[in-house]
């Protein structure tokens, strides 16, 4: 260092003073201020007080905005070196410490460059923030008050970054959080239209739903029957707004047992057994009752019933209809009446045409009372009176009053007016009561017959007077049948027998004129017939009649001569009573 | 009793085969029963028979079936028909046809006595001992 002058020496002091009060006071701009101008800034503040060629900055790493390497010159302000060029050259001492420097240092080669002292300074105690290096050309470079202010100078900048960078830093988190926030928020967003939709969805969804159900309920309260459903245990649990109406009760007294209250007393206690039964069955079912209406009339209903079966195939519930059979039973019972009463009228007809036998049937039995009452007599007023030969006569006498009133009884229960009657009939002895008026007519005819009554034949379920008409009216058809037949025996066969799908059946086999295979239904018409004198109305009638026996009449042509007429009815055990399960139906060979 | 004429009654019901043979003994005549035409044709007593009590309808051959067999063999034996089943016109027609009588069931005793009588004549039986009848 060399002596100066003490007034210049002071002079100096004082400008150095200015200049680190100037430094001093640089912190208080860079308050908030942007990297790039803190870097600026202090460049030029060195350059202008420390009269300067070069100060190049190099940051450790990147402080906001502010550019990695900054420099300026003062003597090559034109072709002056670039920050990267001059840090090139800079580079052997970069992370060297500050004593390793050269004093001295060639820069700006390109330009015929210039041989500068340099002072380098780290930003930082440890240079992290960076370095500065500061260059001179001339002598003396770098003075004590220099090297002071270049110190002061990158104390202050090293703060000002660090305050800077902080700065940075917590813009950068801000950033980053409202980013995140902005993200998060986007995501709730969505995340909430999602839901929204979902939720619009599922509103839709739940009014098609309830669209649909409205439907249903319109549906089941619109079934023209009274519709209802119960547990396995057969208690209630739902009725239609039909079945409730035509109760005219709330649906809270129908559940568990109350709907059978509307039941008629007399049906209730076979409903019931029914009832217990289809559920044992697990299978669907149907019954007949009547039902009492709100204003107290009974009408018939058919109550149908079916389970509903879970995936292991348990039933889990019964679903039922009940249907008003009511005016349909009425016409069935009014067709039935004037079925009956046709059958009647036929059978008088048949009688017209019996004349002749029930005639003789009568006058045999009371020709043998006149003949032996009359030897009786004489042989009373004999002398001596013959007592024993008497009471033989009496006997007689009384044996053929007795023949003669059951032929009356036979001849009133086959004609006389009466109602129908279901009851056991034995297929059998029918057929024999019948043969019994008919014997004497198949006689006349030169009929001869041939009876194969099976034994054991179990009784069938009907009205044993209008089944008798149909046998009656199949022998007599038969008879007519072969009255034109002279070139082969006139002969009748009577079966009866079991049919193996159940029941039984009666076939009346003619060596008759026979029929037309094609024409064997228009036998059954109304008003058919081949006979000059008959109506033609028996065999409609008698089919009618096996009908509402539940079965069934037809015809067959027979291999040789004649024609079979045949009917089967179901079994009085095996037949279908007011209640059964529907699988039980009788069947039909 | 050799002096009585024989009575043959043909019919297919039993029971004037058990009543009729009565009546016509207590008339006084002999009497004898067969259950059919056939019967009676193979019984042998057609020599003896004096008078026929036939019945018309019979399974086989007839009433009128064996009066014409007989016609053919040349018997004259008097036939006295019975039958539930004639009427009136039945009655004529069967007498126009050489019956002696038709009876229809039922017939009173006095009846049946008159036309035994026509057929056989009243000689032929034991019953002028009768004081009294069952009718007039």
């Amino acid at each position: 260092m060399e002596a100066e002058q003490p007034g210049a020496e002071i002079q100096r002091l004082q400008l150095c003073i200015n200049d680190l009060v100037g430094i001093l006071a640089l912190p208080a701009t860079w308050v908030r201020g942007e990297p790039p101008a803190i870097v600026e800034s202090l460049l030029d503040s060195l350059m202008r007080m420390v009269h300067l060629d070069l100060v190049y900055l190099r940051l450790r790493d990147p402080v906001g905005d502010a550019p990695r390497e900054l420099v300026r010159f003062d003597r090559w302000r034109q072709d002056a070196p670039r920050p990267q060029e001059v840090g090139q050259l800079l580079s052997p001492w970069l992370d060297a410490d500050p004593q390793a420097w050269p004093a001295r240092l060639a820069i700006g080669g390109t330009v015929g460059g210039a041989d500068l002292a340099i002072l380098p300074q780290r930003l930082g105690l440890h240079g992290e923030i960076g370095l500065l290096v500061a260059g001179a050309a001339r002598a003396g470079f770098p003075r004590e008050t220099e090297r002071l202010l270049i110190s002061v100078m990158a104390n202050q900048a090293t703060v000002g970054l660090q305050g800077a960078r902080h700065l940075s830093e917590q813009k950068r988190v801000a950033e980053e959080l409202d980013r995140r926030v902005a993200r998060r928020t986007a995501e709730l967003a969505a995340a909430n239209a999602e839901l929204r939709r979902q939720m619009a969805e599922r509103r839709q969804a739940e009014e098609a739903l309830a669209a649909n159900e409205r439907n249903l309920d319109q549906i089941i309260n619109s079934i023209p029957g009274l519709v209802w459903s119960t547990r396995t245990d057969g208690t209630a649990e739902f009725f239609n707004q039909r079945y409730l109406d035509y109760v005219g009760r709330l649906s809270g007294a129908m559940q568990g047992w109350g709907w059978a209250a509307a039941v008629h007393p007399n049906d209730l206690p076979g409903l019931i057994d029914a009832w217990r039964s289809i559920r044992a069955q697990g299978r669907s079912g149907e019954a007949e009752a009547r039902l009492r209406r709100f204003d107290g009339a009974y009408r018939r209903f058919l109550l149908r019933v079916n389970p509903l079966h879970d995936e292991e195939g348990a039933v889990v519930r019964w679903f039922g209809i009940n249907t008003d059979i009511e005016d349909w039973k009425e016409a069935q019972d009014e067709l039935r009446d004037t079925q009956a009463e046709l059958a009647r009228v036929t059978r008088v007809m048949t009688m017209g045409q019996l004349t002749a036998s029930i005639a003789h049937e009568i006058n045999q039995p009371l020709s043998g009372i006149m003949t032996n009452a009359s030897t009786c007599l004489r042989m009373l007023g004999a002398d001596p009176p013959n007592v024993a030969g008497a009471l033989e006569t009496a006997r007689r006498t009384i044996r053929d009053g007795k023949r003669a009133s059951d032929v009356i009884a036979r001849l009133r229960d086959l004609f006389g007016k009466r109602g129908t009657a279901a009851e056991a009939v034995d297929l059998n002895r029918a057929t024999e009561e019948v043969i019994a008026l008919t014997s004497t007519e198949l006689q006349r005819c030169g009929v001869s017959l041939r009876m194969e009554l099976a034994d054991d034949l179990p009784p069938v379920t009907g009205d044993r007077v209008q089944l008798q008409q149909v046998i009656l009216n199949l022998v007599l058809n038969a008879a007519e049948a072969m009255r034109d037949v002279d070139e082969r025996q006139r002969e009748l066969r009577i079966a009866t027998g079991r049919l193996e799908a159940g029941g039984v059946c009666l076939a009346v086999t003619d060596s008759g004129v026979g029929f037309d295979p094609a024409a064997v239904e228009t036998l059954f018409n109304p008003f058919y017939t081949t006979k000059s004198d008959g109506m033609g109305i028996g065999l409609s009638v008698s089919r009618s009649i096996v009908q509402n026996h539940q079965g069934r009449l037809w015809a067959e042509p027979n291999e040789g001569a004649g024609a079979t007429f045949r009917l089967s009815l179901p079994c009085r055990d095996g037949s279908p009573g007011g209640m059964a399960a529907a699988a039980g139906q009788a069947g039909h060979p | 009793m050799q002096d009585r004429a024989f009575v043959a009654v043909v019919d297919d019901d039993e029971s004037v085969r058990e009543a009729l043979p009565d009546l016509v003994r207590e008339f006084g005549y002999e009497a004898g029963a067969f259950a059919s035409a056939e019967e009676f044709l193979a019984s042998g007593c057609l020599a003896q028979t004096r008078c026929l009590l036939l019945d018309i309808a019979m399974l086989g051959m007839s009433g009128l079936d064996l009066q014409r067999e007989l016609a053919r063999r040349g018997q004259a034996v008097p036939i006295v028909f019975i039958t539930a089943h004639g009427d009136e016109s039945v009655r004529v027609r069967l007498r126009e046809g050489g019956a002696v009588e038709c009876l229809l069931k039922p017939f009173s005793d006095t009846a049946l006595l008159e036309a035994l009588d026509a057929a056989v004549g009243s000689g032929a039986r034991a019953s002028a001992l009768r004081p009294k009848m069952g009718g007039t």
